[in-house]
């Protein structure tokens, strides 16, 4: 469960106001909103990137203070995706994805023969196994934000927080990407994901939760209509 | 670890061994016979061109990873020169009698520590690795200049002490500091081979890093102590060798193809080696007709590679 009570969000100037909101464990929800309204700045208060100008927020038993001051926590509780993974010379699909089991390493990071058949089991899950020895700079940006979202599956946690995840994704792979998370929140009853998206039609078809952000509020929509959602925006 | 990376590392550790055979007991016209020759003299310039390629290249590798870029290393980026002007101060402005080993190393770690924290400094403003080299040739040639000044009050033997130990040599290194120098390379080969979980995710950047568990700025400042202990304590005893730092690391992730620091790390140490030795090798082998300094090879040979490096990126 998320909770943010009289929370203030934003950098030099608020940009998001909440008094109360409350998203049950569980749930994928879907962030909607204009260009600039602040959800990428909601997402960086989510993961504690950015911390709160006042109020409180947690995540399931943590408090976002918590997990900002205990780094370890934070990467076994939360994930993150990134809107954009420019590739890296030399590290490979594989090993990317690897690094999201880095907080359950030891001390020499190395990985053992759990971790990688989690690792080859979530790459076959997202028809990324082909690409494994490919070099991240080498793929095209699409196939590096599948990439992403197996890094984060990998990190195991019971929260993933994901900035625009599907922006450079074909049709199918944006298919393949809400089906993904949808069955990742629903395989156990203590995750909740929140990803941010302006692809209102395909959300709404598939059922997701939307949270509308709009004049500095954030407002929580179960199977709206498509009309009840634009009225709001 | 990749299946593929043991091969590679086992060969260049039988290189290591050949070209140290050559060394010791192929060229080095005394042979060995002579023990007190062997002890004093052969042994330990073998010994400072293992360690401190080793060194350069490790502190090279950290360093690219701290300032996330391939380009980076200590010879570039004025870590020597923060060296050597600390190094100059103490040899003009003390007296003989604080002019011990470790006064030397310890000038030189003092010196080179700053100006790694120094150029970190200047690394967050400016975003882009032309300007930062550029700050750092500028840095190179500002602690150059304040050098000069100083040796024009100096005394004719302390510039003589100042010119042979700024050509580089594997041979300034006496018995007595060698072992010194093996723990302050070996003591960097550790700590290093504890942050590699860090530098692993390091490569994603701050936010992801900090997002996979790790402690950032407490890496960052664990990296900037390495470096200093090994660009600072290698520059003390073998004087300011260019180029190794910046080259060997880009060489690893290129044959091997992985950002594993574990594998980048033991690859750079061996390789660092390799290309020391058998510059010395090299040396050994001319001898008979001139005498080259160290430092004239490397940058014989790497700067071209540096300079290929910096044209294929584009």
């Amino acid at each position: 469960m998320i909770k943010i009570e009289n929370a203030q969000i934003g950098h030099q100037h608020l940009l998001i106001s909440i008094d109360e909101l409350k998203l049950p464990a569980g749930q994928l929800y879907a962030l909607i909103g204009r260009n600039g309204s602040g959800k990428s700045t909601f997402l960086h208060s989510l993961i504690g990137q950015l911390p709160l100008r006042a109020g409180q927020l947690s995540l399931g038993n943590f408090s976002v203070q918590a997990l900002q001051n205990d780094h370890l926590l934070r990467a076994t509780h939360v994930s993150f995706v990134a809107s954009m993974f420019p590739g890296i010379d030399a590290l490979t699909l594989h090993a990317y994805v690897s690094l999201g089991r880095l907080p359950y390493l030891g001390a020499f990071g190395r990985m053992q023969d759990k971790d990688l058949s989690f690792v080859d089991e979530v790459l076959s899950r997202l028809n990324l196994t082909s690409l494994a020895h490919r070099a991240t700079q080498n793929l095209s940006d699409g196939e590096r934000q599948l990439a992403s979202l197996a890094r984060a599956i990998v990190q195991d946690t019971p929260y993933m927080i994901l900035d625009e995840p599907a922006s450079f994704l074909d049709y199918f792979n944006r298919e393949l990407l809400l089906e993904q998370l949808q069955n990742w929140v629903q395989s156990n009853a203590n995750r909740t994901a929140i990803f941010s998206s302006h692809d209102i039609d395909l959300c709404l078809e598939k059922g997701i939760k939307l949270l509308v952000l709009h004049e500095q509020r954030l407002t929580l929509l179960e199977n709206p209509t498509k009309k009840e959602v634009m009225d709001l925006l | 670890m990749k299946r593929t990376s043991f091969p590679v590392l086992f060969f260049m550790l039988a290189l290591l061994i050949a070209l140290s055979c050559v060394h010791l007991f192929g060229l080095q016209t005394q042979g060995i016979s002579n023990r007190l020759v062997f002890w004093e003299f052969q042994f330990p310039r073998l010994l400072s061109g293992v360690l401190a390629g080793a060194g350069l290249s490790l502190s090279g590798l950290l360093m690219q990873n701290l300032f996330q870029n391939p380009m980076a290393g200590p010879y570039v980026l004025g870590i020597n020169s923060g060296a050597s002007l600390l190094i100059t101060i103490l040899i003009l402005g003390a007296g003989p009698t604080v002019l011990n080993q470790l006064s030397y190393a310890s000038a030189a770690m003092m010196g080179a520590f700053l100006a790694a924290s120094f150029m970190f400094l200047v690394a967050k403003r400016v975003q882009n690795i032309q300007s930062l080299l550029v700050i750092g040739l500028m840095f190179a040639s500002f602690t150059g200049a304040i050098e000069s000044v100083l040796q024009s009050f100096a005394a004719p033997e302390q510039i003589k002490q100042l010119f042979i130990w700024n050509m580089g040599s594997l041979q300034q290194m006496s018995a007595a500091q060698a072992p010194l120098l093996a723990v302050f390379v070996l003591v960097g080969i550790v700590i290093a081979l504890f942050l590699i979980k860090g530098l692993n995710a390091m490569v994603l950047g701050d936010a992801q890093a900090r997002q996979l568990g790790v402690k950032v700025n407490f890496l960052k400042v664990s990296i900037l102590f390495v470096t200093a202990l090994l660009a600072g304590s290698i520059t003390a005893y073998c004087g300011p060798i260019a180029f190794i730092g910046l080259a060997i690391p880009n060489l690893a992730r290129a044959i091997l193809k992985t950002q594993d620091h574990l594998v980048l790390i033991l690859f750079s140490v061996l390789a660092g080696s390799c290309f020391l030795v058998a510059i010395d090798v090299l040396i050994l082998l001319l001898d008979p007709w001139m005498s080259i300094p160290v430092n004239v090879l490397t940058a014989a040979i790497g700067a071209p590679y540096v300079a290929y490096l910096m044209l294929r990126r584009r």
